[in-house]
């Protein structure tokens, strides 16, 4: 006899007709958005896919910020609501850079830590797609180990005087602001967690150099951001002086369950479907393995949803959807690679989706959160550690 | 919250059922052993009799009928109950294909216990029946020219060659010679509704062993030391284990997802059968990182007959075999996918049009 499984992820939710009827005005919008030339399909969209006037038509459909309360110029949808929006938009390949991080992230942090000044200064921007934003986390000697970020934050009058180097900024060079992680108190080996505090810096104060970090294939999304004394006024300062730890981690679950960590290459997926040899699709097992674990993350991750909704803490279930859906996503992507040229032809769109999605790979499983870091979380989650 | 962030809440099972379901396989497995490796187990009629009583052998029957008019998820947690303490018995395929069956066509249905088994098209290779060899009676399935009918036939009326899976469940050959039944007509719907259940029992069943397996693994590398530490610290150890339980937990997922949609649905929406191939695809996948991973970190004891590993890994790799290979279910969703093309790919995952 052994004792029961503590369940890793919450249990699958049942239909929820409302969402379907959503998820289908969703889908006829693309539809036409598609017809219409507005956008192509793209591999990796939520990251390199940036385009403000897209961004901006979702936001008259009012699909931007939708968990935003009216007060402060949102939806009050739900967060589940969310989480269909973003499935539909990831799955067409559309290009939502744009506002994917205000959207995903500054939003749910804004609500929960913001002041009333700052929600009242973003959140109304942020649903109209008028303001992007950044994420100042990681830096040059501070990958996977977040609590050793070096950039300090130094009091000053009138706020903090803040200098050190970010990288993997995505999108710094066409965004308003980031929340940047720094030191603000010296690092106590005893208690590494503390210390940290948040600040949102506008990117085009004084002392912010943007410098491009350009990706194997040409690609610009990444940014090194480099902050020389860069005055933050205090009403700039990000929830509370010493508690930059908790909120950092506290929000990691929307940023790692989501359904850009299962659908990033979908498009990719999808167009295979019709580029590799129609006749023998149909009897390619590995098709059937790919597409039923996409189907198997939808329901994993819409769970995951439901619990987020719900309050709950899914810092583990996040773990398991993103450890599965971006190992995943590689497959597809050499899925679709192992099944290209023998064809003396191949149709540049498709070339282009392969390209793209076997040079965009590496960064699936790094993103957001090292895959081993977050078999870790897991195991924590079994009481391993 | 917003009325659109209303959810309908799963109904659960009551706890004090599950604690008599758990206590009874329990006290069962404290005196009686896995049995001989190569040994074909047979049905204990002791336990099923005593199963009987409590009322837990036709849990999903009706009332009338002599049914404890349970739904599929207590049946659910019967079957996970059983498997959590390796006792091997036909509750599945009696309560939920062969009785529910009988009772669907109008049926009366005694005591008897039963098994299910479907014809094969002439020309066809036969599939396994299983616990035919066990059973008292067989409700048998097949094709006539008028359509499907079923008869509920004598099991001593039958040729039977008894054979086993891996886990030494009957797993046997019949041969009935059907020309000369008459049987009772059934519409062609309910034999697909049979095949929907038979293929996502299999799926409970894996996700049940594979849950036990890595329960297993953890409770092994928390309690084993070396290197003068247990090998829960090892992070390579972690690894092997976090991944496992993630495979599983996906498998779960789709099992429930699918499990839902037809409680819903009354087991007809048309989603469903791609549901089931997907539950079948993931859990059969999972089945090969659990038992591969749950072995490696159990090292060479759990290799033995002794070490009780083998009642979950071993469990898992033959259900995911039964009622459709991997492979099978693998072709099904790849075929579902190519028959949507890919502008409908998304719809046919999402289940809305």
């Amino acid at each position: 006899m052994t004792t029961a499984l503590r369940r890793l992820v919450p249990p699958a939710s049942s239909a929820n007709p409302v969402a379907d009827v959503l998820r289908t005005q969703v889908r006829e919008f693309l539809a036409e958005q598609l017809a219409a030339g507005a956008f192509t399909p793209s591999v990796d969209a939520w990251l390199s896919g940036w385009d403000e006037n897209f961004t901006r038509s979702l936001a008259r459909q009012g699909w931007l910020g939708m968990t935003v309360p009216e007060c402060y110029g949102g939806h009050g949808r739900s967060f589940h609501d969310r989480f269909v929006v973003t499935e539909e938009l990831l799955a067409a390949g559309a290009p939502v850079a744009a506002h994917w991080i205000a959207d995903r992230q500054i939003v749910p942090s804004l609500l929960k830590y913001g002041t009333e000044e700052q929600k009242h200064e973003f959140l109304p921007r942020i649903v109209r797609g008028e303001c992007f934003f950044g994420i100042g986390m990681s830096e040059p000697d501070s990958g996977s180990d977040l609590a050793s970020v070096r950039t300090r934050a130094v009091r000053v009058d009138g706020g903090w005087a803040v200098t050190g180097t970010k990288v993997w900024t995505s999108g710094a060079h066409h965004a308003h602001a980031f929340i940047v992680l720094a030191r603000t108190a010296p690092m106590d080996s005893a208690h590494r967690h503390a210390g940290l505090s948040q600040f949102i810096v506008d990117l085009a104060a004084e002392g912010v150099d943007v410098r491009p970090i350009i990706s194997m294939n040409g690609g610009h999304h990444f940014n090194e951001v480099i902050l020389d004394e860069v005055f933050v006024p205090d009403s700039m300062v990000f929830g509370e002086i010493g508690q930059g730890w908790t909120q950092v981690t506290s929000e990691l679950s929307f940023e790692r369950s989501g359904p850009e960590r299962f659908l990033s290459t979908f498009p990719l997926l999808a167009a295979a479907l019709e580029q590799i040899a129609p006749q023998g699709v149909s009897h390619d097992i590995e098709m059937g393995r790919l597409v039923a674990r996409i189907a198997g993350l939808h329901h994993t991750s819409t769970a995951v949803a439901d619990a987020l909704q719900r309050g709950e803490a899914a810092d583990v279930s996040a773990a398991v959807v993103k450890v599965l859906g971006t190992t995943v996503e590689g497959d597809i992507a050499d899925y679709a690679d192992l099944r290209t040229g023998d064809e003396s032809e191949v149709e540049s769109s498709w070339a282009d989706l392969v390209s793209h999605a076997v040079d965009q790979r590496p960064g699936f499983t790094l993103r957001g959160g090292t895959n081993e870091v977050l078999r870790g979380v897991i195991a924590r989650g079994l009481g391993l550690r | 919250m917003n009325a659109t962030g209303v959810r309908t809440n799963t109904p659960t099972v009551d706890r004090e059922l599950i604690d008599m379901m758990e206590a009874v396989f329990a006290g069962y497995r404290s005196s009686h052993d896995s049995g001989p490796a190569d040994a074909r187990i047979d049905c204990d009629r002791t336990l099923w009799h005593r199963l009987d009583e409590l009322g837990l052998v036709r849990l999903t029957g009706s009332e009338q009928s002599g049914g404890s008019g349970a739904s599929w998820r207590e049946s659910t947690e019967l079957v996970t109950a059983a498997v959590r303490h390796g006792v091997r018995l036909p509750l599945a395929e009696h309560d939920l294909l062969a009785c529910w069956l009988l009772e669907a066509v109008g049926q009366d249905v005694d005591d008897a216990v039963r098994t299910i088994h479907v014809v094969s098209r002439p020309g066809r290779p036969q599939a396994l029946t299983p616990w035919a060899g066990s059973a008292d009676r067989i409700v048998t399935v097949w094709r006539s020219d008028d359509g499907y009918r079923v008869a509920d036939v004598d099991a001593t009326e039958i040729t039977i060659a008894p054979g086993h899976n891996l886990i030494g469940e009957p797993r046997d050959t019949i041969s009935a010679e059907v020309s000369g039944w008459s049987g009772h007509p059934v519409e062609p719907e309910l034999v697909a509704e049979l095949k929907r259940k038979a293929a996502l029992v299999r799926a409970i069943q894996v996700c049940a062993a594979l849950d036990c397996a890595i329960a297993a693994s953890v409770e092994h590398v928390m309690s084993r030391s070396q290197f003068g530490r247990p090998l829960a610290k090892f992070q390579a150890i972690q690894n092997l284990v976090a991944d496992a339980a993630a495979e599983a937990a996906v498998a779960r997922s789709a099992t429930e997802a699918a499990l839902h949609n037809a409680l819903e649905t009354g087991w007809l929406a048309d989603h469903l059968d791609f549901q089931i191939a997907v539950a079948r695809s993931c859990a059969g996948h999972a089945a090969s990182v659990v038992t591969r991973n749950a072995h490696q970190v159990h090292g060479a004891i759990g290799t033995t007959r002794e070490h009780r590993l083998h009642e979950w890994t071993r469990a898992a790799l033959a259900w995911r075999s039964e009622y459709g290979s991997v492979r099978f279910w693998d072709r099904k969703v790849a075929a579902a996918a190519a028959e949507a093309g890919s502008a409908s790919l998304w719809a046919l995952i999402t289940g809305t049009d």
